[in-house]
Parts: C-alpha cells; structure tokens; sequence
C-alpha cells in the first residue's frame, strides 16, 4: 500500500493543473505562434557564435564597402563601417535577448517578493509597502531610467539594474491584488490557526497559488524589458562595446543612415524588435486568456 | 506601458467612520495627501541620488575653461558645505538647482522655460487624438469581437504596440522625409517651425503644425494601439456583466446595452489605466522629440543626458515626476466623481 | 441630437475659408535674401562672455569688432577697428589708431573709448577673464585719451598684441550690467530691436535650441551686406543636417558627418567642400600627473614615464588607415602640434615617423620590454604592459579610433583596456591624474600661444583648499627647457624669431611624445550653388567658408539670381498648405468618425 501524504496530494493537484495550463496554451494558435517566433530567435542567439565568427563585430576588421545594400553576400548589407548587418544583429539578438531576460527576472523577484509581502502584512509594514509600491509607480519610466543610468555608469550590469529596478512596480501591483484575494480563502485561515507562520504562508500557499499569474505577467514583463533597453541603448545609456539592436539604432541614427537610404540598416533591427516583442506578447495574452476566469466566460 | 489588466480593486481608499465631512472631500483629500506624500518622496529621490555621482561636480562645470581660481574656489565652497547645509538650500526650492545649467551657461529655467510649449502641443495633441482615436477602435472591435474586423484590428494594434516608437518614427521619416522607392519626401525633417515665420500669426501656426504632423502622428498611432487595446478588453470584461444579464433579460435591445450601460461604465477602468500610464507618454516625447528635432522638454532632456548635464537632469526629472503626479491626482479626483462606489 | 450633416459642414467651410487667405503666399512682401545655416552645436549662450561653441564665436564677430583681424587669404594681420597700431620704442605700451566717425546701429559713437572700456572691464574682472584671460595676460590697463587712440599698457613685450580676439563692446550697454548680472546676461533681443553691434550682421531673434537670425547691419563701415539675413538653425542629428540641405531648408551645412557628406556626391547643385581645417586628433599619454608642485597625484601607469615606450607606440600606429577608415578619407596624417593649415607655423619634422610596428617592436626590446609568456610585453621586474585607454562615448570618430589603436597596440605586445566615457567624465579624470591614455583633439588658433601653453608646467593641475583642481595640461608634460622658450616666444615681437622658437617647441613636443597625434581632419561643409555665390575660403584655397577667424564671407556674399524663388518665407509657402491639408486631415476624420457612429446607431436602432 502506497502512504499518501498531503504534501502528494497537493503536488499531484498542481501538476494536473499545470499540465492542463500546457494543453490549453498548447492549443491557442497564438501563443503558440508567439513561442514559436521566441524559440527562432532564441535559438538563433544562441547559435551566433557558430552563425558569425565574432571578428565580424570588429570594426577594424570589416570587410564591406560603407552602407552597402543588400546583396548576396551581405544579406542585410553593411553598416557605416563596412561590417555585416546580419552578423550585426543576430550577434545583437543576444544582447537584447539576455539583458530583457536578466532585467525581467530582477524585477519579477523584487515585485513578486514586495507584492505578496505588502498583501500579506497589514499594519505598518504592509502599509510602507503599499506607499512604495504607489510612489514608484507614479515616476515616469524613461526619466528615472535615464537619472539612473546616469548615476550608474554604462555598463551590461547597470542597464540590467535599471530596467529591474524601474519595472518591478507594476509587478508587485499585480501580486498584491491576487495576494489579498488568495488570502482570502478560507483554507488559509485554516493553516493560520494551525499555526502557520508568515514565510510559510507566503511561501508555501500564496505563491503557489500566484504563480500561474505570475507566469503570464513575467512573459509581458519581457516584452517591455527588451522595448525599455532598446530605448535606453538607442538614447546612448547602453553598454557602448556591446552590440544590440539598440544600439545598432543609435549608431544607424547618429552615422547618418537615413540620409544614406540605408533602409536595410534601420530596419532589420527593428524588425527584430517587434517581432520578439509580439511574442512575448503574444504569449502572455494567451496565458492570460486561459488563466482568467472572466475571459473564459466569454 | 500597461499590462492588460482590470482596475485594481486593492486602490479604494480604506473605510472609515462617517464624519462631519463628507465621502467625496474625504476622498478627494486622501488623494491629494497621497500625491503631495509621493512628491515629497521624488524630491527626497532626486536630491540623495545625485549626490551619488561620482566624482568632482566642479570639473564637470567648469569643464576645461580657463577659469580663474576665485571662481573655482566659490564653487568649492558650496560643495563642500555640510550635507545638512545642502539639503536645506535645495528644500527651500527644489525646482531651481544652485548651479546652472552647464551645457547652456544659463539658469535651469531659461533654458526649459521656452521649451514647454512645444512639448505640451506635440504630446497633447498625440495624446487627444489617440484617445479619440483608441477607444473608438476598441468600442469596435470589442462589439464585432471575433468577426474580421476585430481580427484585423487587433492584430494591428497589437503589433504596433510591440514596436518601439522611435524606430517607428525613424521609418516615417524615411519613407515621407526623405523618400525611399519612389515616393517622394514632402515632409519636413524636423524642427518646429521655419525660422523667420512668425509664429503669432496664422501663417506662422500652419507652418508649426506642418513641421508637427509626422512625430504627431507617430506618437497618436503608437498611444492608439495601447488605449485601444485596453479599451477592447475593458469592454469586453463590462458586457459580460451580471447586471447588463439582467438588463438584457428585461428586453433591452444589444445596442443600448452597448451604449447605454457597458461603454459608460468600460470608460472607467480604461481612464485609470491611461492616466496610470502616463509615463509611457512621457517616454514617447522624449525619444520622438529627439527623432523629429523638436525643441521641447524631450530632446531637452537627451542633451542633458549627454553631458551629463546635472542640473538640467535634476530639474527635468522633478518636471516630468511632478506632471505625471498632478495627472494622475487629477485622474483620481475625476474617476472618484464619475463612480461614487470609490468613494465610499 | 439630432443628426445634421448640413451643420457639420458648414462649419468646415467657414473654417477653412478663415484659412485660406491666410495662405495666400505673401506676394506683396519685398523679397527678402536670407542665407541659412545649418549646425549641429548649438549657439550656448550669445553673451560675449559665457558663450563658447562654435556658433556662439561666429556670432560674436559678426556683431561685435575687433581691434585687428585675420585676412582670408593666408591669417596675415590687418586692420579691423584700429586702422592701424605701433608698439612703443620703450616697448611698454601700444597705441592704436581707432577708426573715426563710426557708430553702434543704435545711433550711439563708437570711439577708443568702447575699446578702453571693454579692455579694463576684462582687465580688473575676474568672470569676464574666463574667455579673454589669455590675450590680456600681459595688460596692465588700457586708456583712450581722445576718441580715437587707445593706449594698452603692458608689463612685458607681447607678440599677442596685434591679434587681440577681443571684442570690443559698446560701453553705453554693458556699463549698466555689474559684475553679478553679466553672468546671467543674455544679451539677446528685446522689444523687437537687434542687438546693439558694430558688425556687419546684428542678432534680431533667438529661439532656443532651434535658430538664432541675424539681419544686415546697415552702418557697417565696409557696407552693409548683399544679404539681408543670417539664420543658423540648430539640427540635433546629422541625417536631419543633411536632408534640410537637400530639400532646401537651409542653404549651407556646416560641420558635417562623413557619411552624410558622402551621400551628397552627385546632387546637383549641391557642392560640397572637404575643406582644411585646424584641428587635430591624438592620442594622450599620462606622462607622470603631478601638481604644479610636484606632488604627483592619481594612478597613471609609472611605465608610460619612459620616452622609448611612448615613441615605440608612436610608431605602431597605422594614421594613413586611421584616417580612411575614421574619417573617411577627409583628412591627413598627423605629426606635429601645429596643423599645417598654419602654413606658417607648421613644422615637418625631419624624423617624422611612420607605420612600422617591427622598428615598434625592435624598440621595445631594447628599451627593456620582452615579450612574456602570453605575448604581452613586460618590463625589468615582470609588470606587464597593460593600460587604460579612454574614448569618449559621444563621439562616433572617437569610439572607432580607440578600437583601431587597441588592436595596433596589441599587435606589438601591448595590452589596452578600452572604456567609453562622457567627455565631461573625461575631463575629471584627466584633472586628477586618473587615466593611462586617452584619444581626443583640440582646435588650434592662429595665434599658437594657447596650445603651447597647455604643456608647460604651470598649466599642470593644483591644489585648492584640499583638493585637486583641473588646469589646462592633459598630458602633465613638465620640461623647463620647454618652459624657457614658451616664455621666450611670448614676449617675441619680431615675427620670424617667433616662428624659429615656435618650430623649435614643436620638435621638442614631437621628440618626447606627451601625445601620438593622429591625425588631422578636415571641417566637412556643403552647400547649394545655385542660391548664393562669393564663398570665401580662409585660408587660400582650400579653407572654411564659414566660422573662420574672420567675417570674410558674410561680407561677400550675394544671392545668385536677383529674382529669387520666394526666398521671403523660404518652405512657408508650403508649409502654409501643408498646414492646411493637415488641419482638413483632421477635421476630415473626426467628421468621419462622428458621422459613422451615427449611422450605425442609426442601423441598430431600427434593428
């Protein structure tokens, strides 16, 4: 005879709820055509170094003609310094691939961590983090980012920190408000007079319970991670020796691209950009779809 | 920008006992403290981040010049004094730093002043017509929702939401500046107006709105995608009701459903989430501003980030802090008398 | 309400009939010439005493007058306010002869006294010294005894005296402004009245961060110009400086990016100029940071001491590839401190060096740094040879430039580590000794005295009240030999020993390599040809049209044709239907929008 515990029953419980979230997503077309652009692009990042030899970032090293347009050879053309375009982004597509991840898994962990915290305290603390949650989110995104980054210096890490530091609010509002309804429950009063303490609360049956949430805020947090480091890159706050589709912008924009006609220039990284960014999205409103109860209804 | 999601029930003001004054002043004064609480927090934000900067401030302003010891050793002074001392010279008026701008040898306020307008006019319009625009396309595509039309639009939208509006913009330019692949480019490059037009007369406000129509219409096109987004969701979360299940029940037509009950009441959620957005419309002045050229507060702002220009930032980033407050103070306020169940 | 379509456009025809007369081109207005300008820095500030950009200086000397001026042809002295001047046989003083009979454009004399009384008010200030300090080093007082001599007392004889960039400003204005206000001063028009000058353009509108205009100063004393109108309009990227040129926005570009130059090749009536210019690249070297009194101060690397280090990396360096590759071609190899722009002053050396990284690396073994175990360079004790090398961010040239030298470094066994910094960022760092090498250039004046002066002792960093403050110096190169003849050249009056002794600082400076100059680079501009003619290049032949030392062109220039294409409103016309056809757009749409909700209400209703 099989002992079943609690603990069993309930993560039995879980991975059939999770496994029905994945047939569910698997069967929305456009979440699917979200992950599949991702994995494209994700794959292609990682590939980079087998796709393009890294000597063709180096600008001593190029071998084009400037602005080239697109040929055989050079499929996306050249850049103002002779250098592949291809090469350029797809060596780019790591950058903005691992700094939108990076810098979302930096605010997810911060917002999550405040949400369920100021859900769960009342009184003093709960109160300060409420008033935190409400100040950040009232400061315009692109001033302070730039204030930071300022501060910070230019750097991969400090652009990260930026955007993590900068997103997490609208996170944590989130979790708050699915804080306070998970705690609600009457099983949580339960383990409340049982003796449950607060990191095992929160831990134990909150988070699991905000999880699936999480999970689709996290894919749209992406999306605006990659959009915001763009942004900044472009603005010339990003790392100058790392190649990303921001800053392949911002030196399109600074070196005289459009005067050149060098469509191909501008807009293959942008392209890109939008395209990732739609995954996410993608993504994320099928995950949300599925997860919201009101949605469903309809 | 916005995660589409419904308004956040966890903002009612929290219950009380019924005094002398009413809900709605009740209502209306907790949010004015909230906001005058955050702006106390932005100031305290701006003036212990900028401390942090590394480094001898005075070589940034004197950068270079041949300066005359007096004046460097003015400077020292003020820099050297106490912590204390500099924090109560900058409460006393946090909006006018002590040193001026360094980029522009001018106090802070005359290098921004004249640059308001422009930036008003660019983002005011974008922002007006946008949402004219945005929740007129969300009202549709929510009542043809499923049919060709909300495909359509939906997907559009989205996808213009997943784009960077700079690049957008840049797109534009090329296209109906400059002129690629055969069309010709009849828009002007940027700026604001064409210098010796006098801009008081009518002459002189077509030549601006000539000189604006494309980062205006770049900015209202990438604002639209979001407010219809949110509009559309918005709506369709209304009409499926418990209350319009009763209205419909009683013999209502579907139209006045519509119009009536469900968009009235839709608008509510989808003005919070716009004015909570605001700084997403900040952002898209400040990188459009410096596509098109615009002498406003945006571009302002990149040339102070290049320095870096500190005093200039310092006030821009309290401006922009400020703006967005009052908004959404404004908002609150607004939302609180058009649903009286917040106030209670 | 009622649906009344009638209603609706009724109100859009009155609209735009209110419109259209408004856009009647103004026919009637007089033809007006404007020559537009187009620049990528903006003017700062237009008050003499604060404004540094480039636009700013143009605009001074359009407006205010100098004493003397430098001829277009060659930089050669002539007379400007002072019709002529003569140094004292005692060699104390200078007298100038000031013009008679001129006047400010506002009526008022302008007289030797203009002249005394801006000179002392530099003299005994201590902001305005910030600009000026330089040229009045040696001035003791000035005096104007009738209205038209000025008398400049010195303490020492000083070639600088005949080349006074000085402008002079009208005391009737600036005697009311005391030493606090002048630093807030904005010297810009008010009440619709130019600026008061002397010059042959006056500033009549400002508008920050886009175009400050200049009209024709009729009293000018050499004539009022052929051109009415100055604008400079301020383009905040270089693609909009180029596309504005194109498509007639602006009738010169100045200053322009490589690429964007290139583009313009084969547009008619556009010509293009890749004219000489005074500038220089090059690449810094820490060559020991210390206070002026040799306290030394910061964290250089103590190896970039050694002279055969320098001139080993001074050898390594490809300039020929550097100047195809970072300015596309616009420019020329680099040598010694003075551009050969300078004709005059510029020296060729006679070792001048070459790209030869085996003489590099032959160099350095015998100077003591074999190559080590992972092919980087080591000195005597096993340090290796790894440095700091500092570009700066907002610069596209600078950026590619240090990854060329890193890679040329590397290639003889040097190690570099590139960061990209803010100039502003830069500047302290090199104030406090806190950097290896560093990649920047500077703009050298006709008068050489400046640039010397920045690598003599006393131009080295100093203490302050406990801490350090930035000077001039960027390379803390300290010689006495050097010394002694900076101090000779500056009291040097006789022309020819003063470019003997300006030559030989040069090969000093060049045999101890506090700086690898790169290369120098040409001022890139464009124009269109078919709008305005009589461009004057200064130097012969191939110099800057504009912002030169001098207001050559402006004084020259005409438009091409006397029956101009609407020059008036130059692109209003235009605009003025652009406007139009925007503002109908619009109406037009929310027209639609209005009209088609009713009607599908309409629709539903009868459901």
């Amino acid at each position: 005879m099989t002992s079943v515990s609690t603990r069993s029953i309930v993560w039995a419980r879980r991975r059939r709820s999770w496994k029905q979230l994945g047939d569910q997503f698997w069967r929305s077309r456009t979440g699917m055509l979200g992950l599949a652009i991702f994995v494209t692009f994700a794959a292609l990042a990682l590939a980079a170094p087998m796709l393009f030899d890294s000597s063709q970032l180096d600008v001593t090293k190029a071998t084009g003609g400037v602005y080239e347009s697109p040929t055989a050879r050079y499929w996306l053309g050249t850049d103002d310094a002779g250098r592949n375009v291809l090469a350029l982004v797809v060596w780019g597509a790591r950058i903005s691939l691992l700094v939108g991840l990076c810098a979302t898994v930096l605010s997810m962990f911060i917002g999550t961590a405040v949400g369920i915290a100021s859900g769960h305290f009342r009184g003093l603390i709960g109160g300060i983090l409420d008033r935190l949650i409400d100040w950040f989110l009232v400061i315009p995104f692109l001033p302070l980012a730039i204030v930071l980054a300022t501060v910070l210096g230019k750097s991969l890490l400090n652009i990260i920190i930026v955007i993590g530091v900068t997103s997490w609010p609208a996170t944590a509002r989130l979790i708050r408000a699915q804080t306070l309804s998970v705690e609600g429950r009457p099983y949580l009063e339960r383990a409340k007079a049982l003796g449950a303490g607060d990191l095992h609360q929160m831990t134990r049956h909150v988070l699991p319970n905000v999880m699936p949430l999480v999970l689709a805020n996290t894919t749209l947090a992406v999306s605006i991670s990659i959009l915001s480091e763009t942004t900044l890159s472009f603005l010339g706050l990003g790392d100058p020796t790392a190649v990303s589709w921001g800053t392949i912008l911002d030196d399109a924009f600074s070196t005289g691209a459009i005067s050149a006609g060098a469509w191909w220039y501008l807009a293959a990284p942008g392209v890109c950009v939008v395209l990732v960014v739609l995954a996410f999205n993608l993504v994320g409103r099928a995950l949300e779809d599925i997860l919201d109860p009101r949605e469903a209804a309809q | 920008m916005a995660l589409i999601s419904g308004p956040d029930t966890a903002r009612s003001s929290s219950p009380g006992r019924r005094g002398v004054v009413g809900p709605g002043v009740r209502y209306g004064l907790s949010r004015l403290l909230s906001a005058v609480g955050t702006f106390i927090f932005v100031i305290l934000f701006n003036f212990f981040l900028f401390r942090l900067l590394p480094g001898d401030p005075i070589s940034l302003y004197t950068r270079g010049r041949d300066v005359d010891p007096e004046i460097k050793r003015q400077l020292q002074a003020r820099f050297n004094a106490p912590i204390s001392e500099q924090f109560f010279a900058y409460i006393k008026n946090p909006f006018v730093p002590e040193l001026p701008s360094q980029r522009f040898s001018a106090p802070v306020w005359d290098v921004i002043g004249p640059r308001i307008w422009p930036t008003l006019l660019l983002v005011g319009t974008a922002t007006v017509l946008a949402t004219v625009f945005g929740v007129w396309l969300g009202i549709r595509s929510a009542w043809k929702r499923g049919r060709r039309f909300d495909k359509v639009a939906t997907t559009v939208t989205l996808v213009l939401y997943s784009m960077p509006e700079f690049w957008f913009g840049m797109i534009l330019l090329i296209v109906f500046s400059v002129g690629v692949f055969g069309i010709p480019g009849i828009f002007p490059v940027g700026g604001l107006s064409t210098p010796g037009v006098d801009i008081g007369t009518l002459a002189g406000m077509a030549d601006i709105a000539w000189h604006l129509a494309l980062p205006v219409f770049t900015l209202t096109v990438i604002y639209l995608a979001e407010y219809s987004l949110v509009m559309r969701a918005s709506l369709i979360d209304e009409m499926g009701a418990d209350y319009l299940r009763t209205a419909r029940a009683k013999g209502l037509r579907e139209a006045d459903v519509r119009r009536r009950h469900a968009v009235p009441n839709a608008l509510l959620p989808t003005t919070t989430l716009i004015f909570l957005n605001l700084g997403f419309v900040v952002g898209g002045a400040i990188t459009i501003e410096y596509v098109f050229s615009v002498a406003g507060l945006g571009s302002l702002t990149v040339l102070a980030l290049r320095g870096p220009d500190i005093p200039l930032l310092q006030t821009l980033f309290l401006l922009f802090s400020a703006a967005v407050i009052v908004a959404n103070l404004v908002a609150d306020l607004l939302y609180a008398r058009l649903d009286p169940r917040v106030r209670t | 309400m009622a649906y009344r379509p009638a209603r609706l456009v009724t109100v859009i025809l009155f609209v735009l009939g209110l419109l259209l007369p408004a856009g009647v081109p103004a026919g009637a207005a007089p033809a007006k010439s404007v020559f537009t300008v187009g620049v990528t820095q903006d003017v700062d500030s237009l008050n003499p005493f604060v404004g540094v950009t480039a636009a700013a200086y143009e605009i001074f000397q359009m407006v205010y007058p100098t004493l003397t001026e430098y001829g277009a042809k060659d930089f050669s002295i002539q007379p400007g306010l002072a019709e002529s001047w003569t140094e004292s046989p005692d060699k104390t003083f200078w007298t100038y002869k000031i013009r008679p009979g001129l006047k400010w454009s506002d009526g008022v004399p302008l007289t030797a006294k203009d002249a005394a009384y801006t000179f002392n008010r530099i003299i005994n200030g201590t902001f305005e010294k910030v600009n000026y300090g330089s040229y009045v080093g040696n001035i003791t007082k000035a005096e104007a005894p009738d209205d038209t001599t000025l008398i400049l007392r010195v303490d020492k004889p000083s070639p600088i005296m005949e080349k006074l960039a000085v402008y002079i400003l009208p005391e009737h204005v600036y005697s009311t402004i005391d030493e606090t206000a002048i630093q807030s001063f904005k010297d810009e028009p008010t009440d619709g009245k130019p600026v008061v000058g002397a010059g042959p353009y006056l500033t009549a509108e400002r508008q920050v961060g886009q175009f400050t205009r200049m009209v024709a100063n009729p009293d000018f004393y050499r004539g009022k110009p052929a051109v009415d109108e100055v604008v400079f309009k301020f383009y905040a990227n270089p693609d909009a400086l180029g596309q504005a040129l194109r498509k007639g926005e602006i009738d010169y570009a100045d200053g322009m990016e490589a690429n964007v130059f290139d583009s313009l090749a084969d547009v008619p009536n556009i010509k293009r100029l890749s004219a000489v210019y005074s500038g220089f690249n090059e690449l810094a070297f820490n060559t020991g940071a210390a206070t002026v009194d040799n306290k030394p101060i910061g964290d250089g690397n103590p190896l970039l001491k050694d002279k055969r280090l320098r001139e080993a990396i001074g050898w390594s360096i490809d300039r020929k590839a550097l100047v195809e590759k970072v300015l596309g071609g616009h420019g020329s190899v680099g040598s010694t401190l003075i551009p050969p722009m300078y004709a005059d002053w510029h020296l060729s050396p006679p070792n001048e060096v070459s790209y030869d990284p085996d003489k590099a690396r032959a160099l350095l073994d015998a100077a003591g740094y074999p190559v080590g175990p992972n092919g980087i360079r080591q000195d005597a004790t096993g340090a290796p040879l790894k440095f700091r090398l500092f570009g700066r961010s907002d610069k596209a040239a600078s950026k590619k430039a240090v990854e060329f030298i890193k890679n040329y470094l590397a290639d003889i066994g040097v190690e570099t580590t590139v960061t990209l910094i803010a100039e502003d960022a830069l500047t302290e760092k090199i104030g406090q000794g806190e950097y290896d090498m560093f990649e920047w250039g500077w703009v050298v004046e006709p008068d050489p005295d400046y640039q010397l002066s920045t690598f003599t002792c006393d131009k080295r960093s100093y203490e302050d009240g406990g801490s350090i403050v930035a000077n001039l110096s960027d390379s803390f190169y300290c010689n006495p030999e050097y010394d002694a003849l900076f101090t000779a050249q500056s009291t040097e009056t006789d022309p020819a020993k003063h470019i003997e002794i300006v030559k030989q600082m040069q090969q000093i400076l060049y045999d101890d390599w506090p700086y690898a100059i790169t290369y120098y680079y040409d001022n890139l501009v464009a124009y269109r040809s078919d709008r305005f003619e009589g461009f004057i290049p200064q130097p012969a032949p191939d110099g800057s049209y504009l912002f030169q030392y001098g207001t050559w062109t402006y004084e020259n220039l005409k438009p091409v044709q006397a029956a101009d294409s609407g020059q008036a409103s130059s692109g209003s016309s235009p605009a003025m239907i652009g406007g139009i056809v925007a503002a109908v757009a619009l109406l037009g749409g929310l027209t639609m929008l209005l009209l088609r909700r009713r009607r599908t209400a309409g629709a539903d209703d009868r459901e």
